[in-house]
């Protein structure tokens, strides 16, 4: 997965933000919510399944998958903290929270004033884009071997710094995609009300862009901080030891001791919570921005 | 906007982008070529050139044709099948009902989680002796190895049915909200029923969204790594190996030249691709898909 889910944040919420359509509809259709709580919870099996494992004693966990027994215990959160589980959990954490926010910054500066220069003051043309474009295409392990090599030689492998330009390489084409297209949507017409009051372009793009590129900049955010999480491959070639953050951790932890499996449940459960919460806070702020543009007459 | 006035602002505005694609972008380019040609490897880092003899290393494995051939038959079984499912869970979820909008959430859920976290979660939920899933095939008198030869393709084909099937869902459910509500009512006063509608009025809408959606999948599946590395490694054998972790395998083994050799290989098999996604994708991609 890469920019493939790259506007969702935006497309969930403006049905979110949007009036019930159908609310008057005179029959309540009861059988999709129960047909369709069934799919959620098939679908969202792994995630209740690590959730509940997490909570469970080893014992429980080895004896018997299936029982429901209620005998819940926080040890394995407790382990995970205090290093009773031969895990690093926190380092793991502390660097994957680095390098999506570093990738994030890095990113959003890069292609703001690109992205204006390319749609407003046609900049490169049509290529520049088309080529970003065309980059999503080329597998990502293509350019894996390079800069391995590359950071080897410099020095710079297993650091924080280098996975965090890994990162925005690999997002690079998403974030300039999303500003374009939310550039192209701005009325022209609010730039030269500005520049015909005296306004450079760069006051222009300051004072006046950014602020209505706002609800775009929280899509890209959010984006580039889930792809950035997600990130293994670029991760498990570029680290060691001292960078790995939490996906390369826990595929390790759950390789190397296999069966501490409440461990690895509440490692799991825990590394995947950011980037959920991220999506669901920032969804709002996207029901607000986009609702706020729409009203641009 | 006078040109005179922007000229120099549009480089100075563009200079940080072009510098660091510069380095990031057409330096590995080059130096992955370069690689490719040579005799690189972690033990002899002195290189020296290799002609295309990587090349043809390469071309003459049976294990990088089972890839490619394993990775194209991936792609497309995965991709087909989310598209129907995600078609089939839009039109389901499209209209109102009660406790739509958590359900919604929840259904998008699995699209947010590493897919190398969910690889992890898969392993507890499919593990022999304590997961869930093995458990109840055994309860219910079915005897089945998951991981064993016969069934671990349709196995990894289901589970990336099960992480990827909400993010086919989702463009399409924003697609079809976008869709003008009058044409579906005309349609159903002049007599149409529900699949007649389908058939005849939505899908033909629906089909740049469709297109892209596919699109989108089928690159991503394409490059599949995370979750079968986690779940087989590749194996048993090789029977797994996607075409990254084909490469993956050759690079951790300190074949520099070869794996360079096979990626640059890996790429000239996209390459036919690119002209339809710059047509297509230039200007919003998905947004304007959804629109």
């Amino acid at each position: 997965m890469t920019e493939a889910v790259l506007t969702t944040p935006a497309q969930t919420s403006v049905p979110a933000g949007l009036p019930p359509r159908r609310r008057s509809e005179p029959r309540r259709a009861w059988w999709k919510t129960a047909l369709v709580t069934v799919i959620a919870i098939l679908i969202n099996l792994p995630m209740l399944n690590a959730i509940y494992t997490s909570f469970r004693p080893d014992g429980d966990i080895s004896r018997a998958p299936l029982s429901l027994h209620l005998h819940l215990t926080l040890g394995h959160y407790r382990n995970l903290f205090n290093g009773g589980s031969g895990y690093d959990f926190s380092r793991y954490f502390l660097n994957s929270v680095l390098i999506s926010l570093g990738a994030v910054v890095l990113v959003l500066v890069l292609t703001i004033p690109a992205g204006y220069a390319i749609v407003r003051l046609g900049f490169g043309g049509r290529y520049l884009l088309r080529g970003v474009t065309a980059l999503r295409l080329v597998p990502a392990i293509f350019f894996a071997i390079p800069f391995f090599l590359l950071y080897n030689s410099l020095g710079l492998y297993d650091t924080v710094p280098s996975l965090i330009l890994a990162n925005t390489f690999l997002n690079l084409p998403l974030g300039l995609l999303v500003l374009a297209g939310a550039l192209r949507d701005l009325p022209v017409e609010i730039e030269e009300a500005a520049i015909m009051d005296g306004c450079g372009v760069y006051r222009t793009l300051r004072s006046v862009v950014l602020p209505l590129l706002a609800p775009a900049l929280v899509a890209v955010a959010v984006l580039v901080f889930l792809f950035s999480w997600s990130d293994y491959l670029f991760a498990v070639i570029l680290s060691s030891s001292n960078a790995t953050p939490v996906t390369v951790g826990a595929a390790n932890f759950v390789t190397s001791t296999g069966i501490r499996w409440g461990d690895i449940s509440a490692a799991t459960v825990l590394s995947v919570l950011p980037p959920l919460c991220f999506a669901v806070f920032a969804q709002r702020a996207l029901v607000s921005g986009l609702s706020a543009g729409a009203v641009k007459g | 906007m006078p040109r005179n006035h922007t000229r120099g602002a549009r480089w100075i505005l563009s200079a940080p982008l072009l510098v660091f694609v510069a380095v990031a972008v057409i330096y590995p380019i080059v130096y992955g070529v370069r690689t490719a040609l040579q005799n690189r490897t972690l033990l002899d880092p002195d290189a020296s050139w290799a002609g295309a003899a990587n090349f043809l290393t390469t071309v003459k494995d049976s294990g990088f044709w089972h890839a490619v051939w394993f990775t194209i038959l991936f792609t497309a079984i995965v991709t087909c099948v989310e598209l129907v499912l995600g078609f089939c869970l839009a039109l389901l979820v499209d209209k109102y009902f009660p406790g739509k909008k958590p359900l919604l959430s929840a259904l998008i859920l699995p699209i947010m989680i590493a897919p190398a976290l969910m690889g992890v979660m898969f392993r507890l939920l499919l593990n022999e002796n304590i997961g869930a899933v093995p458990a109840l095939l055994h309860d219910a008198g079915i005897h089945i190895t998951l991981f064993s030869n016969g069934a671990v393709v349709p196995l990894l084909i289901v589970l990336d049915i099960v992480q990827w099937t909400p993010f086919t869902f989702l463009l399409f459910y924003a697609g079809l909200q976008a869709l003008p509500r009058d044409t579906y009512e005309a349609a159903a006063v002049d007599g149409a029923g529900f699949a007649r509608t389908v058939r005849s009025v939505v899908l033909p809408m629906m089909a740049p969204v469709v297109f892209i959606t596919g699109f989108l999948r089928a690159i991503d599946a394409f490059r599949t790594f995370d979750v079968i590395y986690v779940l087989t490694g590749g194996g048993p054998g090789d029977q797994t190996t996607t075409m990254s972790i084909y490469i993956y395998k050759l690079f951790a083994t300190g074949n520099f030249g070869t794996a360079s050799a096979a990626a640059v290989l890996a790429a000239l098999i996209v390459l036919p691709l690119v002209p339809v996604v710059t047509r297509r994708a230039v200007g919003g991609t998905t947004a304007e898909a959804a629109r």
